[in-house]
């Protein structure tokens, strides 16, 4: 279907680059991404699928066998109360992050190039999230009263504690949840009924049919529609910084070397928005490729992405730096304990690990041939995922496992249903990803369509007509007399 | 003599009824153009169809912002009180416990919750707002029988004229709406 | 095309009006600072005084200089088109940080006046001094200051003068140069940034330490920028100058990046404060501590409505930050808050622990002494070259740029 994809990543500043390539009639837009579910499932598909769901069936059975046997068949003991749970826990969460910076915050900054991806990093970040949820409610020992969090009036006549972080994170997560939710959908019922019109067989019929809620193209909805996803872009905006500072205050308002230190929230948004735009990556490389939307997710997208890695990457190392400078500049010894433990102590190794992949790899998008490598944007996309697992890993049991007695130190060692439930969450997030390309529209058509080159030519100059996607032209020319 | 025996709904056959016409356009200059001629000639009830949201059509149809935001930020107030009131009433009033060394009534470990519950009204009024503005879910639309349009989820644009308009004429709008340009221009039934 | 534009007709030189404003704020320099020293003099306290009011000044007018040049760099970096109008403006005040760096050397005479660190003695009989002197000593901090200044004002001067011959040139390379440029200079100016924010305002306090000040000092300074702004292009335009070039679509861009920034100093703050009070922890809260008590809770409750409630819900709507007699009264009286937060990181250390809000006339000198000569300056950078980058290859995007939704 596409041919040889030519580079739009140029830097010619008298032109932009079009973000969609090859035929760009409105047509072709809903082709190319309603033949992504349309054709029927490749094998390869099956075989992915067959993996995710059987992972996910893994990540349940761990689940049973704990609520059986108890948090003692996890690797977690005193000093290292938080392991393996908290740090997949913060990983997911964090994940999700990039999906709602890019249906959010680049949509505020008008960023035309994230029609093409918003759709399925919102997608991503339902599902991480989802994963995510899972670890704390399992952590807490007797799941079935996780109830108890939410503040209902009970017999027992007592109120949750609304100082503890924990209880933040209840609020933070679950608003994250729904948010992510409702923009997700909102931005997808005008693709729905696109899907719904296009449906040959009754069963789907009915299905987008409903799920379109009647959806007819008026221009008096969208303008109502539009104005809802501003609001809700300017919501989510503040609400994604909210949660992950929130889940940094989990550990950063106790008292703990390598906890405590006021940089953490915005350091853990950072890393949030780098490890999900990795995410993103990982996704969607192989996606664009077997499904042959190469001219919709374009080197320039990728090369956008890889440009927002590197400045995350950069902000992860600053974050890294500034804390180990603090940690000597206080003066305190136990804090410089703390953080030369941690690069230098029994989990040197997993220190190493998350500074090579966070902060050196990255630096190899300072080069184009590098952006413009799929193959090298895809093996440094799984090298941050690595990184940033770690990242979560090395806070919290480095931290945990130097107690301020040298008496109550100790280790923590993984134990089999530790690293299976890990290697589950990852099953059920690839599972549900699998379903959304095979059943949700993967693309958001509606948004692509509104920054097609022709589209935004017609709209005439206001609408920057003139850039997208022309040759270059000559701006000084009716200016000349001017000066 | 045929009536006494059939409920009366059953008996009556379901004659289509003439709705409007719905003027179909390639391009977003030609729906534009359109556009602005049907505001200018007048028309009250009727509406244009498009794939996406078209910059400057609201312009060109002179709609009226919504008053969405407002409701909005209404919501976002009640959620951030809710929220603080909440925490006040629960931790500093009905069930006193100290956390941490901390006052019962801590307003900076309060802003956290509070200011979720603003976000989560606020997009819950944004979400469900748009939804009852528009009138949808709405399963059943004329615009939505004809084969043809189903093309304004994919690649055409309509301007659709309601027959209930008072300035509608059965003949002169369809020439009207043909003489803007329209490619073509389908009858809707009801 | 809602609007027309014609930068023919509209005078895009600063020309005459540049050399009048040049001379009030020079005289306005002069004067304060000459005001201050009087003052200072006066205070009898071997100038302690006058150095303190000094050192809120130049921080204020720090920030503001280092937020416009961050500002022209980020432009760079994300090949910003909308933004190419106000790009010189931004430019002007970024290339006055020179001048910074000549303000900053009285500093330099009362370093034992501002810094218990600075005093070989107090460093002798402290045991946290002495483990902090490998930083905190002298000589280290005025290398570090010359080089805070090498990375700033050559960076400015490298972006204005690239931007200026494109002036004359229309050569899109330079585009890409000055693309490369901020590239380049970013990390070394958030390095400069954090290190010279913990240097001037973190260390009066040389027991105290926050990970995030240097943020904080970046989210404070950003936002007065963004205050700045927005007051320059209408002075300018009450004078006849950019009129048909900059459009309410582009005062609602200036807007939104206020409010927001001020959403974004509102978290810093925020987790700063938080962290520590929860924490709790006797060499974090003693900072706080000295806030707490006398007259310095008012002003941290002034920050709290007026630093961020205030600008948040008065510009918070479309119309507002289109509309001139909101924006622009909202727009100075942030710039009064950015100043009271400074006044608020520094002068409680100015007599420890005793509550009082030292107000002074001094600190209006030096404030007046500090802006005079810096907006000198500003305004001969912008009265030697256009107002806007007339021949920039993005002039156009921003010339029709329009609001979305």
């Amino acid at each position: 279907m596409t041919t040889a994809v030519i580079d739009n990543t140029n830097d010619n500043p008298r032109a932009r680059s079009p973000l969609v390539l090859g035929d760009t009639s409105l047509t072709r837009v809903t082709d190319l991404v309603c033949s992504v579910y349309e054709r029927p499932a490749t094998r390869g598909w099956y075989i992915a699928f067959g993996i995710s769901a059987s992972l996910t069936l893994l990540l349940f059975a761990m689940i049973g066998y704990l609520f059986a046997r108890g948090i003692g068949v996890w690797g977690l003991n005193h000093p290292v109360g938080w392991a393996f749970d908290i740090t997949n826990f913060v990983f997911w969460v964090g994940i999700g992050h990039a999906g709602t910076l890019i249906s959010a915050i680049l949509f505020l900054f008008r960023q035309k190039w994230r029609t093409s991806i918003n759709r399925s990093a919102e997608a991503m970040t339902i599902f991480a999230v989802a994963c995510a949820g899972i670890f704390p409610l399992i952590h807490i020992g007797r799941p079935w009263l996780a109830y108890w969090l939410f503040p209902y009036p009970n017999q027992m006549a007592m109120w949750p504690g609304f100082r503890s972080p924990l209880l933040w994170d209840v609020f933070a997560v679950s608003t994250y949840a729904t948010v992510s939710l409702l923009f997700w959908y909102m931005g997808m019922v005008p693709d729905l009924a696109t899907m719904r019109d296009r449906a040959t067989t009754r069963p789907r019929q009915i299905a987008y049919g409903l799920l379109s809620l009647g959806w007819r193209g008026s221009n008096r909805h969208w303008l109502r529609f539009e104005k809802a996803y501003l609001l809700l872009a300017a919501l989510a905006t503040p609400l994604v910084l909210s949660v992950h500072s929130v889940v940094s205050f989990d550990f950063a308002v106790s008292v703990l070397p390598g906890w405590h230190t006021t940089i953490f929230p915005p350091y853990f948004v950072a890393g949030a928005i780098f490890s999900g735009f990795a995410m993103v990556l990982t996704l969607l490389i192989p996606v664009r490729q077997i499904f042959g939307l190469k001219d919709l997710i374009t080197p320039k997208h990728l090369d956008n992405m890889t440009r927002i890695i590197l400045a995350t990457s950069l902000m992860v190392g600053y974050s890294y730096a500034i804390e180990f400078f603090i940690a000597w500049y206080s003066g305190n010894s136990f804090e410089l304990f703390a953080f030369l433990n941690r690069s230098l102590g029994p989990y040197w190794w997993a220190y190493w690990i998350m500074v090579t992949c966070n902060v050196i790899v990255p630096q190899v998008f300072w080069f184009k041939f590098f952006r413009s490598n799929t193959t090298a944007i895809f093996i440094t996309s799984l090298l941050v995922n690595v990184g940033m697992w770690f990242e979560r890993f090395v806070i919290i049991v480095t931290s945990l496992h130097r107690d301020y007695l040298p008496s109550s130190w100790g280790m923590f060692k993984p134990t089999a249903v530790d690293l299976l439930t890990m290697l589950g969450s990852f099953g059920l997030f690839f599972t549900l990803f699998l379903l959304f390309i095979r059943f949700l529209p993967f693309v958001a058509m509606a948004e692509v369509k509104s920054v097609m080159p022709h589209v935004l030519h017609e709209a005439g100059p206001t609408a920057l007509g003139d850039y997208w996607g022309d040759a270059p032209r000559d701006h000084r020319a009716p200016d000349k007399g001017a000066h | 003599m045929a009536d006494h025996s059939a409920p009366a709904a059953a008996a009556v056959p379901e004659v289509p009824v003439f709705w409007g016409y719905a003027a179909e356009f390639d391009s977003v200059t030609g729906v534009l153009h359109a556009a602005k001629e049907c505001r200018d000639a007048g028309f009250t009830r009727w509406d244009v169809l498009t794939p996406f949201p078209v910059h400057g059509l609201n312009d060109a149809m002179g709609l009226r912002n919504t008053r969405l935001p407002w409701f909005v930020f209404g919501m976002g107030a009640i959620g951030f009180l809710t929220g603080n009131l909440m925490q006040w009433w629960m931790n500093a009033v009905d069930y006193r416990l100290i956390v941490s060394g901390k006052p019962f009534w801590s307003l900076p470990a309060n802003i956290p919750v509070a200011f979720e519950l603003t976000i989560l009204f606020s997009a819950l009024s944004a979400f469900f707002g748009m939804w009852v503005l528009n009138g949808l879910p709405r399963h059943y639309h004329p615009t939505l029988t004809s084969r043809r349009l189903k093309h304004a989820t994919t690649d055409r644009f309509y301007v659709v004229v309601e027959a209930a308009d008072p300035r509608f004429d059965r003949a002169k709008t369809r020439e009207f709406l043909q003489s803007l340009g329209a490619s073509h221009v389908e009858e809707l039934e009801d | 095309m809602k609007h027309a534009y014609d930068l023919s007709r509209d005078n895009v030189q600063f020309g005459d009006l540049g050399r009048r404003w040049g001379t009030i704020a020079l005289a306005v320099g002069v004067l304060g600072t000459a005001a201050a020293a009087g003052l200072g003099f006066a205070a009898g306290d071997g100038g302690k005084r006058f150095f303190w009011a000094w050192l809120v000044a130049f921080a204020y007018f720090l920030a503001m200089g280092l937020g416009a040049l961050v500002w022209v760099m980020i432009q760079h970096m994300t090949r910003s088109g909308w933004s190419v109008l106000l790009r010189r403006i931004a430019e002007g005040i970024a290339g006055a940080l020179p001048m910074l760096a000549l303000l900053f050397v009285p500093l330099l005479f009362g370093l034992g006046e501002l810094y218990h660190w600075a005093h070989a003695d107090a460093v002798a009989h402290d045991p946290l001094l002495a483990k902090k002197a490998a930083y905190l000593n002298v000589p280290f901090f005025v290398a570090r200051w010359a080089i805070y200044f090498a990375v700033w004002c050559g960076t400015a001067w490298a972006l204005s003068r690239a931007s200026r011959a494109q002036d004359a040139s229309g050569d899109p390379a330079l585009t890409l140069r000055m693309q490369r440029v901020s590239y380049a200079m970013i990390v070394p100016f958030a390095v400069t940034l954090t290190f010279a924010a913990f240097d001037l305002l973190m260390s009066l306090d040389p027991h105290w330490f926050s990970s995030i000040f240097g943020v904080y000092y970046f989210a404070g300074a950003i936002w007065l920028f963004f205050a700045v702004m927005p007051v320059l292009v209408w002075r300018l335009q009450a004078n006849g100058r950019l009129t048909g070039a900059i459009t309410p679509d582009l005062y609602q861009e200036m807007g939104k990046l206020l409010f927001a920034f001020g959403v974004f100093w509102a978290y810093i703050a925020f987790s700063q404060f938080m962290l520590i009070w929860y924490a709790n922890l006797p060499e974090e809260t003693g900072w706080y501590l000295k806030r707490w008590n006398g007259g310095w809770p008012l002003v941290g409750l002034l920050l709290i409505l007026g630093h961020f409630f205030a600008p948040f819900l008065l510009i918070m709507s479309r119309a507002a930050k289109r509309n001139l007699r909101i924006l622009i009264p909202v727009a100075l009286w942030a710039m009064l808050m950015q100043w009271l937060d400074f006044y608020y990181i520094a002068m409680p250390e100015y007599e420890p622990g005793s509550g009082r809000v030292p107000l002074s006339l001094l600190d209006l000198a030096a404030f007046l002494g500090v802006g005079g000569l810096f907006f000198w300056m500003v305004s001969r950078n912008l009265a030697s070259a256009p107002l806007v980058p007339v021949d920039d290859p993005r002039l156009h995007e921003s010339l029709v740029f329009e609001e979305g939704v």
